[in-house]
């Protein structure tokens, strides 16, 4: 029961995914990173099949270095949305991709923008977005609690009240959850929200590289 | 669900005098959950020509971006905008083009011709053009808007009486629809000038 | 006192004797309705056909809450057969008795004949034994008599809500015989936004005009966001002396209400641009 949303602040957008693997009843891994950095600025979040989650969302980060690395500059977070939206188009009467994602991302004249990308590639650009079964818990939350310009504070209550509700409600909830942020600093992984801790690696007091980073406010 | 009814959408377009109104719903949904409230399904493809396209919301954004590359190219070769005849018959041909794999999308055409004589027309998914010479209507509400125009609509309307006529067939027929509405816009095309108005709606 | 040993009589299903007159009013008041089966030969198939037939409409959105001052009952009023809007005033609170309320979800016609069956013998028990039923036991009798229909395709998924000696009750029943008591329940389409908003909401001491307002604010975001929820919220409370509706309010106006749009006129006009008239 994967879960992402996203929700456009005042000068920053952030991405939510749930990090929980499964296999048919199986959770092969709670702390399975689902958002994508695709460039400096600009995040790629993804739900969906597990061979095409993970082989389309590196397959776009690929070609969007590529473009950068070709003609000296970064796509815009628009054009990179309807880059992804135009593969998913094209493949889709070919050989599907059954992906849902969000993409946020930063450009210095544009401000923050979110955009919503189902796999059938139908691409809208959004303030608030949600995709997988905890949309139907959520969606309702975010139009009750979402005002225009939220601070960073008042979004990150909206997204603990999000997941908290996700939790309660949703058979079969995920345990875990991952920030992420995108700024005028770039996109970083800005905290993580944990029922159930990682045991799978050797214990250390240091925290390890898939130790959940817990950072309490970004300039 | 079918397909065609996947995202929900409603769109009308009726002649005045001298003018041509094109109208539509404002709701992306997937099936019965509504997604935004700001999709936009009429596109321009140039200042006298506007072409709204219902169905599913892939293939509407395909076949608009599809269609104004076209339309872009015809402007570069022939050094003028195409007539609206032309377009519809574009469009028909690129639909028809997909006969055994088609796009899910049934576009309606409006426009003002060089002498500023409104033309609309509608096509159905593999597209068989329908000319019309009073209105046309396409999506999901199309049945309740057949029958919210033929009886609110009257040949000759000026801009503004055209305005209120397609707004209330609009508002009308969406609100008997569970997939579309959540608001509307409505383009009102006269040589002079465009006027683009959103519409109040029920949310729900 | 006269124990009321009908719910645990067998439902009486019978084929129609070759000579019975149509209509015959020939069950006593009380006794559990007995319905003929179709003269058929493949009864089952006819049965899984009739069951697709009766297609039932669970686009809807209802609700119900226990806090301090008793019950909240809410629901939109919208019905829809498939995109198609076939109302938007229906009645999907029904009052059993004036001291209890059952919602309506899923099949419109299920909803209405048992729970009005269901008055019928709370009426007969309070005759009987001189004492109002409680919500447990009314209730109980709903999902006995459900529970012997299962799999003939009945499709309901009731709250029953009232206020008996014990205080508040609050139980959500349904066609496939469950029947569980709880705190707070939302059926239907649109229940899963109307959850969202109620359990983040939610206190216990809540003033009745505040929970009323939750209520009715939990429907208007479920029919946002369902397409198959809408028409009126109306919101009923239930307390010591009974049931009362509280408020009726058309969704389409509480969206201006809590979104109040910037420009007053209904519509904004943008004049787009001024195209010279040659082309």
């Amino acid at each position: 029961m994967e879960c992402l949303f996203g929700i456009q602040g005042d000068k920053f957008a952030l991405l939510v995914a749930d990090t929980s693997q499964v296999q048919s009843i199986v959770v092969q891994k709670t702390e399975e990173d689902k958002i994508m950095l695709l460039d400096s600025h600009k995040l790629l979040a993804t739900i969906g099949e597990n061979g095409d989650r993970v082989q389309f969302s590196e397959f776009i980060q690929k070609n969007i270095l590529l473009y950068q690395f070709r003609n000296g500059i970064p796509l815009s977070t628009s054009a990179a949305a309807n880059f992804t939206c135009g593969e998913l188009a094209h493949a889709l009467r070919k050989n599907p991709y059954f992906v849902n994602m969000m993409i946020a991302g930063y450009d210095s004249e544009e401000g923050p923008s979110l955009y919503y990308l189902d796999y059938i590639a139908t691409l809208h650009k959004v303030k608030t977005g949600a995709l997988g079964y905890g949309a139907y818990f959520i969606l309702s939350l975010m139009d009750k609690f979402y005002s225009k310009n939220m601070s960073l504070d008042a979004a990150l209550e909206l997204v603990d009240k999000c997941i908290l509700e996700i939790k309660t409600r949703l058979m079969g909830a995920p345990p875990n959850f991952v920030i992420k942020i995108v700024d005028e600093n770039g996109a970083r992984e800005f905290a993580w929200r944990k029922s159930v801790e990682d045991n799978t690696g050797p214990p250390s007091s240091a925290p390890a590289p898939l130790t959940p980073v817990e950072v309490s406010s970004q300039a | 669900m079918s397909i065609t009814s996947y995202n929900g959408s409603a769109l009308v377009a009726m002649l005045g005098k001298n003018c041509f109104a094109i109208a539509s719903d404002r709701r992306l949904g997937v099936n019965f959950q509504t997604i935004a409230t700001d999709y936009q399904r009429i596109f321009e493809i140039h200042e006298k020509l506007y072409i709204g396209l219902s169905g599913l919301g892939t293939d509407v954004q395909t076949l608009y971006q599809r269609l104004k590359f076209r339309h872009k190219l015809y402007q570069l070769r022939e050094e003028r905008n195409m007539r609206p005849e032309t377009f519809a018959s574009l469009v028909s041909a690129m639909l028809y083009e997909k006969r055994f794999g088609p796009y899910f999308c049934e576009p309606i055409i409006a426009g003002l011709s060089e002498d500023n004589v409104p033309f609309i027309c509608t096509t159905d998914l593999i597209g068989a053009k329908q000319y019309s010479s009073d209105f046309v209507v396409s999506g999901t509400a199309s049945e309740s808007l057949y029958g919210a125009c033929e009886s609110m609509y009257k040949p000759d309307l000026e801009p503004d009486d055209l305005f209120e006529v397609i707004a209330q067939a609009l508002i009308s027929s969406v609100d008997r629809d569970c997939i579309s509405g959540w608001g509307g816009i409505v383009h009102i095309v006269t040589p002079d000038q465009v006027i683009t108005k959103t519409l109040r709606g029920r949310m729900d | 006192m006269r124990l009321d040993f009908s719910g645990l009589d067998p439902v009486t299903l019978h084929r129609p004797k070759a000579d019975a007159g149509f209509d015959l009013p020939c069950q006593p008041i009380g006794s559990a309705p007995s319905f003929d089966l179709p003269a058929v030969a493949d009864l089952d198939g006819f049965e899984k056909a009739a069951v697709d037939m009766v297609k039932p409409l669970h686009g809807t959105t209802t609700l119900a809450f226990v806090f301090k001052e008793g019950v909240i009952v809410a629901a939109d009023s919208r019905a829809s057969m498939g995109n198609y809007i076939s109302s938007q005033n229906v009645k999907k609170i029904l009052e059993i008795n004036p001291y209890l309320l059952g919602t309506m979800a899923g099949g419109a016609a299920d909803c209405q004949f048992w729970q009005r069956n269901l008055g019928t013998r709370c009426r007969l028990h309070e005759l009987g034994n001189k004492r109002r039923i409680s919500v447990t036991g009314a209730s109980k009798l709903l999902a006995n008599t459900l529970y012997s229909y299962r799999g003939m395709g009945l499709s309901m998924g009731t709250m029953i809500a009232g206020w008996d000696e014990t205080g508040p009750g609050l139980y959500y029943v349904d066609s496939e015989g469950g029947r569980v008591k709880g705190r707070r329940f939302s059926v239907g389409s649109g229940s899963t936004y109307a959850y969202g908003v109620l359990d983040t909401g939610f206190h216990w001491d809540m003033t009745i005009d505040e929970a009323v307002e939750l209520a009715r604010r939990s429907i208007y975001h479920a029919t946002f966001r369902d397409g198959a929820s809408g028409g009126v919220a109306s919101v009923y409370y239930v307390g010591p002396n009974g049931w009362k509706k509280m408020s009726g309010d058309d969704v389409g106006e509480l969206h201006y209400k809590y979104y109040p749009v910037s420009d007053s006129p209904a519509e904004k006009e943008i004049v787009m641009k001024e195209a010279s008239s040659a082309s």
